[in-house]
């Protein structure tokens, strides 16, 4: 499926479950968004942190409501599965679609200014880089007896300095490689909404209506 | 020119939508995004120890502001309209990437955030960079915040003195993380001149 319109779909279902109470879809959007992983074939140890990671606030959310809430239990389990559903929902995003490819449909598709679309994906392919330029700030400051963490606000102020410089060379790199903002591109990859994804799209969302507006419990 | 008046310059500028702009905001929020992802455990930790006595709720309100952060950052950096809200919503598709616990939720909590986020800074027209506009962006992000989360995470059903001190403690967090702290860091970037650069 086209990923813009997968991350939609996610979006709206979301959206949607997070202002309607029905137990028994959050538990089948959580079995159709499993089942859609698998059949993906994830590894099996982001299988186990998408099953363990969440149960901690779910747990915490099930347990205050329980005791506190005056809606009773079952509004108590509809909150935990809520946390699963968005879990499973947006890993049957991220799992299985590339930021590349996101990026390429929303310029070509979703009529993104181009300037968004590959200024934001060429922030987001320095992640890595980044990831390394926090720990390269951290250990500096540690050499000179300085201990930062995440609420120093110098670790703040040089990445913020780093991110000013990066911004400037990428932005200065994209020119260089004939990037010109607000004009009309050609493109190598052509990605399509077709036909089949419109269906997905609409045949999903409303059988996730029919499912909402059937089963109240 | 002496400091005073260079600084005072500096807060009058007004920032357009450019791609080096754009890549910026996107940077600032990953940077945030990692930062607060070296600090996950801490929710963890902390709903775990609260779960017991159902305070779990807790955990959330606590650390809200720093949820909340990389809004009013790049919306003190790059200055114009949107930009705390593109900033804040990236800062939360940085996290969904890198594989949180929230999933497809944390989007959808990046544009509530990212609009009271935005809306602090509209209230005072993209005119004013200071204590004030600062302190309209951090009623807005509580407001707006917590609304979402009298929907989404049940708390409509609590008490109202349950409520009254979960709102407390998101106020001062946001406060804290968003405001003072964010304060300090846009005073460190006027005094090194960061933002002519």
């Amino acid at each position: 499926m086209n990923p813009g319109l997968k991350l939609l779909l996610v979006m709206a279902i979301a959206l949607e479950i997070s202002f309607t109470q029905s137990l028994i879809v959050n538990v089948i959007l959580i079995i159709a968004s499993f089942g859609y992983i698998l059949i993906h074939r994830i590894s099996f140890k982001a299988l186990l942190g998408l099953i363990l990671w969440p149960f901690f606030p779910a747990l915490g959310l099930f347990v205050s409501q329980w005791l506190y809430g005056t809606a009773g239990i079952h509004f108590a389990w509809i909150l935990f599965t809520r946390i699963y559903a968005y879990v499973f929902l947006g890993a049957t995003f991220t799992l299985t679609s590339s930021i590349t490819d996101l990026a390429l449909t929303l310029e070509q598709d979703f009529r993104l200014p181009s300037k968004f679309a590959y200024g934001v994906l060429a922030a987001f392919n320095l992640m890595p880089k980044i990831n390394e330029e926090v720990k390269i700030i951290k250990t500096s400051a540690l050499m000179r007896g300085e201990a930062l963490h995440f609420w120093s606000p110098k670790l703040y102020f040089k990445a913020i300095l780093s991110s000013i410089q990066w911004s400037q060379n990428l932005a200065e790199a994209m020119t260089s490689h004939g990037f010109v903002e607000d004009q009309k591109r050609t493109h190598y990859r052509v990605i399509r909404i077709t036909g089949l994804d419109w269906s997905w799209f609409i045949g999903l969302f409303a059988i996730v209506q029919g499912l909402l507006f059937f089963i109240r419990y | 020119m002496d400091n005073k008046t260079q600084a005072s310059m500096n807060r009058h500028h007004q920032s357009k939508w450019t791609l080096r702009n754009i890549i910026l905001i996107a940077l600032i929020a990953i940077f945030t995004g990692i930062i607060f992802w070296g600090a996950g455990f801490l929710y963890t930790a902390l709903t775990v120890a609260l779960t017991p006595i159902g305070g779990a709720p807790f955990a959330n309100d606590l650390l809200m502001g720093l949820w909340c952060m990389a809004g009013p950052l790049t919306g003190f950096v790059v200055r114009t309209f949107g930009s705390a809200f593109v900033g804040e919503f990236l800062g939360a598709a940085v996290e969904v990437f890198l594989g949180g616990q929230w999933g497809a939720g944390a989007f959808i909590s990046g544009i509530v955030q990212g609009i009271g986020s935005e809306l602090g800074f509209a209230f005072t027209g993209y005119k004013r960079y200071d204590w004030v506009s600062l302190n309209a962006s951090i009623f807005t992000t509580v407001i707006v915040t917590f609304a979402w989360d009298m929907i989404k995470n049940g708390y409509n059903k609590f008490g109202i003195p349950l409520l009254l001190a979960l709102f407390v403690t998101r106020y001062i967090s946001t406060f804290i993380f968003g405001g003072v702290l964010t304060k300090m860091i846009v005073k460190l970037l006027d005094r090194s001149n960061a933002f002519s650069l």
